[in-house]
C-alpha cells in the first residue's frame, strides 16, 4: 500500500454501513402509521347508533375524568367517590402510582420487551404464582409493549405494558387477597386508577391517559 | 424479542416519500438504517441490532411528543444508543471475533467498486475493521458516529450524552488507539 489514507477515508472505506432488514422496515413502517393514525384526529362518529352512543359515554368519562382533575387540584390524595364507596388505602393507589411512574424511567419500563404475547406470557411462567392473560391489543389501540415484575403493596405483580397514543398503561396484576378493595376507579397526583377484579385475581390499570382510556382498555382486555 | 414474521417482506418501504405520510413516517424512519448501523456497530451481531431498533421504535413512539422534527435523527440515534448499553453486551472480550464483519456480506454498501479492489486493498479494510471492533464500545462509537455516519461533534456529543470536550478526547483517545495498530496504512498525522 504505498499511499495512506486519513482516518476518516480509511474508516468509510472499511466499514459497512447497513441497511436496516426489510423484515424490520415493514415493522416498523407500521409502527409508524399506527401511531400516525391514532395522532389524527379522531373523527365524529354519526352513522352508526353505536357508535355514537359509545361516543357520548366516552364524553361523559371525559367530563367526569375532567372533573377528578379539579377536584384533585384543590383536594389531596384519592377524589373519586364513584359508583360505591370503596374501602381502598391511599397506600394502594399511592405504590401503584410511585410503581408506574417509576417503570417510566428510562430502562424500567419492561424486563420483556415484546408484542408478542407468546414471548411474553412465557416469560412470567415460574416468576410468579400467577398466569395473566397476555393478549396484543394492537388492532384496539392499546399495543402490547411487553412485561415486567413489580412488587407492589405487598402483592409480587405481573405487569403488563401497554401503549396508547404517546401514553403507557401498566396493567398490575396479582393475586386477590381477603381486603381486595371493591372495584372503582381513582385519581391520584394527575394518574388514572381504574380497578377490577377477576376470580382470584385482582387488577389495576394506571396511566397518565385519560380515565375514559382506561375503560376502554379494561373493556378491550377482558373481551 | 423476534420480528414478527407475518409483516412479509413484499411491503413496499418508500421512507420520507409519500405525500400522506404521518409525522413519525416521514420524521422518524429515515433514519431507521441510521440506528441500525450504530447498534451493529454496538452489539457487534444482526440479531440483537435488530431487536435494539424494534425497542427503539417502540419507545420512540412513546416519547414522540419530546421530538422535534429538525433532531429527528440525533434524537432517534441517542434512544438506539440507549437501549444498545442498557440490553446488550457492547463490550467485546479479548479475543473474541468480531461478527459484524461476517453479517455484513452482501449489506456491505462499498461493494460496487468490488471487481477493482486490489486484495491488498481488502487487507487494509480488514485491519481497519478488526482495529475499529477492538476499540472499547465509548471510543468505538464515536468513531462510527462522526467517521462513518459523519455527524458533527456537537451531534455525537447529543447522542452519546457527553460534553463536547468529551467527544474530542475520546476521539483523539480512538485515533491514538487506532494509530498504533495502522500506523503503517493509514495516515494519522501528528497523532502517530
Amino acid at each position: 500500500m504505498k499511499e495512506r489514507r486519513d482516518l476518516g477515508r480509511a474508516v468509510r472505506e472499511a466499514l459497512p454501513v447497513y441497511e436496516a432488514p426489510s423484515s424490520l422496515n415493514a415493522w416498523a413502517l407500521e409502527e409508524a402509521r399506527k401511531v400516525d393514525l391514532q395522532a389524527l384526529p379522531q373523527p365524529e362518529p354519526h352513522s352508526h347508533a353505536l357508535k355514537s352512543r359509545e361516543w357520548r359515554l366516552s364524553r361523559w368519562s371525559i367530563a367526569a375524568s375532567l372533573a377528578i382533575a379539579v377536584a384533585a387540584g384543590w383536594g389531596a390524595g384519592v377524589l373519586w367517590p364513584g359508583s360505591r364507596t370503596t374501602s381502598v388505602t391511599n397506600a394502594t393507589t399511592s405504590e401503584l402510582v410511585d410503581a408506574h411512574v417509576r417503570s417510566l424511567l428510562p430502562g424500567h419500563l419492561v424486563d420483556v420487551a415484546s408484542s408478542d404475547r407468546h414471548t411474553v406470557k412465557p416469560w412470567f411462567a415460574g416468576k410468579t404464582d400467577i398466569a395473566p392473560t397476555v393478549i396484543d391489543l394492537s388492532d384496539k389501540g392499546f399495543p402490547l409493549l411487553g412485561g415486567r415484575l413489580d412488587y407492589v403493596d405487598g402483592h409480587t405483580a405481573a405487569v403488563l405494558t401497554y401503549g396508547r397514543r404517546g401514553h403507557t398503561i401498566n396493567l398490575f396484576i396479582w393475586r386477590t387477597s381477603a381486603n381486595e378493595p371493591a372495584d372503582g376507579s381513582f385519581a391520584v397526583r394527575g394518574y388514572s386508577l381504574l380497578h377490577w377484579s377477576t376470580p382470584g385475581l385482582g387488577l389495576w390499570a394506571v396511566s397518565d391517559a385519560a380515565m375514559s382510556e382506561l375503560e376502554s382498555f379494561r373493556k378491550a382486555y377482558m373481551q | 424479542m423476534r420480528l414478527l414474521s407475518d409483516v412479509g417482506e413484499h411491503v413496499e418501504v418508500g421512507h420520507g416519500g409519500s405525500p400522506g405520510a404521518g409525522r413519525f413516517e416521514r420524521v422518524v424512519l429515515p433514519h431507521l438504517s441510521a440506528g441500525f448501523t450504530l447498534a451493529m456497530y454496538l452489539t457487534g451481531n444482526k440479531a440483537d441490532a435488530e431487536d435494539a431498533v424494534q425497542e427503539a421504535i417502540l419507545r420512540a413512539v412513546r416519547y414522540f411528543s419530546t421530538l422535534r422534527d429538525e433532531d429527528a435523527r440525533t434524537w432517534f440515534l441517542t434512544i438506539v444508543r440507549r437501549v444498545c448499553f442498557t440490553a446488550y453486551r457492547t463490550d467485546r472480550p479479548q479475543g473474541t471475533d468480531i461478527m459484524s464483519i461476517d453479517a455484513a456480506g452482501p449489506q456491505l454498501v462499498d461493494d460496487r467498486d468490488q471487481p477493482d479492489v486490489a486484495a491488498e486493498r481488502m487487507q487494509v479494510q480488514q485491519r481497519v475493521r478488526a482495529a475499529v471492533d477492538q476499540l472499547p464500545p465509548l471510543l468505538r462509537e464515536t468513531i462510527v458516529l462522526r467517521e462513518l455516519q459523519s455527524c458533527s461533534y456537537a451531534e455525537v456529543a447529543a447522542v452519546t450524552e457527553v460534553p463536547i470536550g468529551t467527544v474530542m478526547s475520546r476521539l483523539s483517545r480512538a485515533r491514538a488507539r487506532l494509530a498504533v495498530l495502522l500506523n503503517d496504512v493509514v495516515d494519522f498525522g501528528d497523532v502517530a
